[in-house]
């Protein structure tokens, strides 16, 4: 099974040095926080670095969107994995709490998007209130071509 | 440079890299009566601290209560001060932790669970909340909550099956753009062929 990385901050600072964090225009930076732009998928955090479901290749993307959507309603905090790997959990989405109960974070699930907040870091947990989706290209990582659904019975079998 | 010097240097960026988020975390498995499951980089691990709404914790933004439920909550451990994410209570059907940690919002707590991650730089590992008390209680309550919870926020779901196929918010995404996420169409495609 591939190592799934909660970056370490001497690692994300150097990953926004090569290209994937870019300081971003208008947002102020709150205290403590650095305003980003990420690019990258939204993800179910659990699955991805628990690996109870699999690899970590197999539990994001089309493969995994049916789960994705079960931890997100479950409560199990959401997360964008970037270009580089590294896995920021999110803690609001424009302006609403992960679990309020809305549509806003079902929606997003398993997307390719690109997002703009502010970002926290400690004890090794990369944290992300994001702000704004700039841009959602939707599910590009259709991987149910390599690995059909995970878990297997994502989609109820016909009665 | 030669070789030597380049993993001298490449040693010494590696334990400034340590050093720079606070080490590696300690082991807190004495004591721990946790089930195990053999996910990535499982620990065993009972503690005591507070629960907090973790973004009130790092930013300040703090609304009544851990914001009633609608926010991620955590626990700083006592021991090191750590802010230690709760992912998960103690059921099995992709529930999180959120419902057992709110009734002791700011609350001193001691729990027991399992520390999960495999990055060995990383201090506060996410957690698997299972057994939670106020601290220095002796009855430990099982991190069951959510199940009730969710009935709750949930009138009329009642029915047959889990509580994951009758949810309004993922049955209104999967009739929308189907089970992969790709719409009805590619859905309808792939289970002829595949199921």
């Amino acid at each position: 099974m591939k190592m799934r990385r909660l970056r370490t901050p001497a690692a994300t600072v150097l990953a926004s040095l090569a290209s994937f964090i870019v300081a971003a225009g208008r947002l102020s930076a709150a205290p403590g926080a650095q305003v980003v732009e990420i690019k990258g998928e939204i993800i179910d955090t659990w699955c991805y670095l628990s690996g109870v479901m699999g690899g970590p290749d197999a539990v994001v993307g089309s493969a995994h969107h049916t789960c994705a959507l079960w931890c997100a309603a479950g409560g199990i905090p959401v997360g964008v994995k970037a270009e580089d790997g590294t896995v920021y959990m999110v803690l609001k989405v424009k302006g609403e709490d992960p679990l309020a109960q809305t549509d806003t974070i079902m929606e997003l699930q398993s997307d390719s998007i690109v997002a703009k907040g502010q970002h926290y870091v400690r004890d090794g947990v990369n944290y992300l209130v994001v702000a704004d989706v700039i841009s959602n290209e939707g599910i590009t990582n259709r991987n149910h071509e390599d690995f059909g659904v995970v878990p297997g019975f994502a989609i109820p079998e016909k009665k | 440079m030669t070789i030597k010097h380049i993993l001298q240097l490449a040693a010494v960026a590696s334990s400034v890299a340590v050093f720079a988020h606070g080490g590696v975390a300690e082991d807190f498995s004495n004591g721990s009566n946790a089930s195990t499951f053999g996910l990535s980089g499982e620990q065993k691990a009972t503690f005591s601290g507070k629960v907090v709404d973790i973004l009130c914790e790092l930013s300040g933004d703090c609304p009544e209560n851990c914001g009633d439920g609608k926010r991620n909550l955590g626990i700083v451990r006592d021991a090191d001060n750590a802010l230690v994410m709760v992912s998960k209570n103690a059921q099995f059907e992709f529930n999180g932790g959120t419902d057992d940690l709110l009734p002791y919002c700011n609350k001193a707590v001691d729990v027991d669970g399992l520390l999960i991650g495999e990055d060995p730089g990383v201090k506060a590992k996410i957690y698997m909340l299972q057994l939670i008390r106020h601290k220095g209680e002796t009855e430990w309550s099982k991190a069951e909550r959510w199940g009730e919870a969710w009935k709750k926020r949930n009138p009329g779901a009642d029915g047959e099956g889990p509580w994951y196929r009758r949810d309004r918010r993922v049955t209104k995404q999967i009739d929308k753009e189907g089970y992969l996420g790709l719409g009805l169409e590619i859905d309808k495609k792939w289970i002829a062929e595949n199921q």
